[in-house]
């Protein structure tokens, strides 16, 4: 029959073996298999290793997989409309069949993407990855900076989702964000103007953040996650094999003339794998099927079980139906967004007769700095490229102490605003009660 | 074949640079960005409201012998409005730090405040539960990130029904008092 033959076929491309019996059958199954295809078919014991990478981007992509295919169901579940949203997400919560499941994982993943992304980062700049090593025709700064626009999209999906619920967190969160948006100058007001739809926080808002969330954002993110890999093998894999190069025999290998898989086919010339190649391949290198493909199977796996366990344990709360007139005491933003709450609170300046609202300075001034030094960084790092892909590489010393400072500042300001902030956003220790505040003016 | 050819060899002279198949390419490339230019234009410019459906910024609030001596929340505008014997005025409860309610808060004892050389005697302020801006009863900001004081708004007797008539769009300096 024909077509169970071709039936076959597609199948054996979806599939690969477990258990290569030879070099051949392990590179078949790699450069034959339509999802394996762009990964190496060789790669080097240090770029597998666990305490390296830590496997952070791999927990990332399963992490936003996880939040694809919950929030896919979700859609169907969830009406963005603002007289129903908030009773269509309480239906999830308390009537659909594993709905609270659902949502639980979905918002658990999202905290935990935060997180994840964020560590992925200060992993690639600790580890000096972001530079350049030996292999011919890297331009890893591109990368990072594709990294950085990726860590902004993940904020931005977690900032628009928990929007959604249409609850009280929803609406005070909106309004201080759009608020910090309209404090810019000249053209502040008229963003806030766009970005709401109008100029009350409305139908037209809560539709604009829903499509921005299910469509804009997540397709920006699988592109620039798509490109981020692209560029992962462009740049001869990840950092430590450079460095694992530079101290294997000083003789390099030519790049080979042959025909060679490439991405896109079968090319002539020399392709990046080709040019990466190792001198003392046999000895430092393995084949990616299985062990490469194994490891990645374990993170999937591991952190799949690891976020339904935090989502039984960790339920995802919901607050009362949005009301305009009533400001939670204290209102907070979610922990991640606490450091620019603290840092909007203290940043109000006075000179003279001017007043710079701290909206302005902290919500839009210091993260756009914060923005452009990590994206200028790579370009202005002096050290050799002996320190690209080493964990605190002594050339690199004096970067990662003021890199390690400015992430320790945000997660001082962050653990203030998420611990010792209490109503009219009062300091208070942990030991320290809080008073009651009346619900009504 | 040969022309195009020519034209992509490496001994490119400046006349095949204003050659006329140059033009073409120029006028083709120019025509495909002007298209995409306007399309993307059309786009964001349909996203771009030209009808509101929000309540209007003038609005009734009621006879000024129905508004109870002293404060009045009208919570879906949050603006508080105070009537004093037969004046009134509006404070809006909007934070100009970044939007959020603020609250009336009660004093447990009159306050000596001193606003532009001004010595006033306080009994209630408003504090903003968000990133603790505070503010005395006339709006005056004097403790957070609020970077100025409380809006104020005109009000004003609708000359049909004797009814008070707020208007968000119209904003007053802190003496404005209306008197019915």
């Amino acid at each position: 029959m024909q077509f169970a033959e071709q039936a076959k076929k597609i199948y054996n491309k979806l599939v690969w073996t477990w258990n290569p019996g030879s070099e051949k059958e392990s590179g078949d199954a790699i450069v034959k298999n339509i999802l394996l295809h762009w990964f190496p078919n060789k790669i080097s014991k240090g770029s597998l290793s666990w305490n390296y990478s830590f496997y952070l981007g791999t927990v990332s992509f399963v992490l936003f997989s996880i939040l694809t295919v919950t929030g896919m169901i979700l859609m169907f579940l969830y009406v963005p409309s603002v007289e129903r949203a908030y009773s269509s997400v309480k239906d999830i919560e308390f009537v659909v069949a594993f709905g609270w499941l659902l949502r639980s994982v979905h918002r658990i993943s999202a905290h935990l993407m935060v997180a994840v992304v964020f560590l992925h980062m200060v992993r690639v700049f600790l580890t000096g990855a972001y530079k350049n090593g030996t292999s011919v025709g890297s331009n890893r700064p591109v990368n990072w900076i594709v990294g950085i626009v990726l860590l902004l999209s993940t904020l931005l999906l977690s900032f628009t989702g928990y929007l959604l619920p249409w609850d009280q967190l929803a609406y005070w969160a909106i309004t201080v964000g759009t608020n910090i948006a309209s404090s810019a100058p000249v053209v502040g007001e008229k963003i806030r103007f766009f970005l709401l739809g109008g100029n009350t926080i409305n139908q037209n808002a809560l539709i604009r953040f829903y499509v921005l969330h299910v469509f804009f954002l997540p397709v920006l993110v699988l592109f620039l996650f798509l490109y981020h890999m692209w560029r992962i093998r462009k740049d001869g894999g990840l950092a430590i094999a450079d460095h694992e190069s530079l101290n294997q025999k000083p003789e390099k290998a030519l790049p080979v003339k042959s025909k060679t898989y490439s991405l896109l086919g079968i090319t002539n010339g020399t392709s990046v794998h080709v040019q990466t190649t190792m001198v003392n391949e046999e000895e430092n290198t393995v084949s990616s099927v299985p062990h490469l493909i194994r490891r990645l199977w374990l993170v999937t796996l591991a952190t799949t079980a690891a976020t339904i366990l935090l989502a039984i344990l960790f339920t995802a709360p919901l607050e009362e139906a949005a009301n305009p007139s009533v400001t939670p005491n204290p209102a907070k933003a979610p922990w991640y967004f606490l450091w620019l709450q603290e840092i909007v609170t203290d940043t109000t300046l006075k000179l003279g007769f001017i007043t710079i609202n701290g909206a302005f300075i902290g919500g839009i001034v210091l993260p756009t700095l914060l923005i452009a030094l990590a994206v200028w960084w790579p370009y202005r790092d002096p050290s050799g490229t002996g320190s690209a892909g080493v964990w605190f590489s002594s050339e690199r010393k004096k970067q990662n102490y003021a890199f390690i400072g400015i992430c320790v500042v945000i997660i001082i300001f962050t653990v203030i605003g998420t611990f010792l902030r209490g109503p009219y956003w009062n300091f208070y220790w942990p030991w320290e009660s809080w008073p009651t505040m009346p619900v009504k003016f | 074949m040969n022309e195009s050819d020519s034209a992509q060899s490496p001994k490119e002279t400046e006349k095949d640079k204003n050659s006329r198949r140059a033009f073409l390419q120029k006028i083709g490339v120019g025509s495909v960005l002007l298209g995409a230019g306007a399309t993307g234009f059309q786009s964001v410019r349909a996203l771009i409201p030209d009808i509101l459906y929000e309540a209007s910024e003038r609005f009734k609030i009621g006879h000024p012998a129905q508004i109870s001596e002293g404060v009045t929340f009208i919570e879906d505008r949050r603006l508080y409005v105070f009537k004093e014997g037969k004046t009134f005025y509006a404070i809006s409860g909007a934070c100009t730090h970044l939007g959020c309610t603020v609250k009336y808060t009660k004093l447990n004892q009159p306050k000596d405040i001193e606003v532009d050389g001004l010595k006033k005697k306080i009994n209630f302020e408003f504090h903003c539960p968000c990133h603790g801006s505070k503010f005395y009863a006339d709006g005056t900001n004097f403790a957070g990130p609020a970077p100025r004081p409380l809006r104020w708004y005109k009000l004003e007797q609708s000359p049909d029904d004797g009814q008070l008539i707020v208007d968000l769009g119209e904003e007053v300096e802190q003496n404005f008092r209306l008197t019915v």
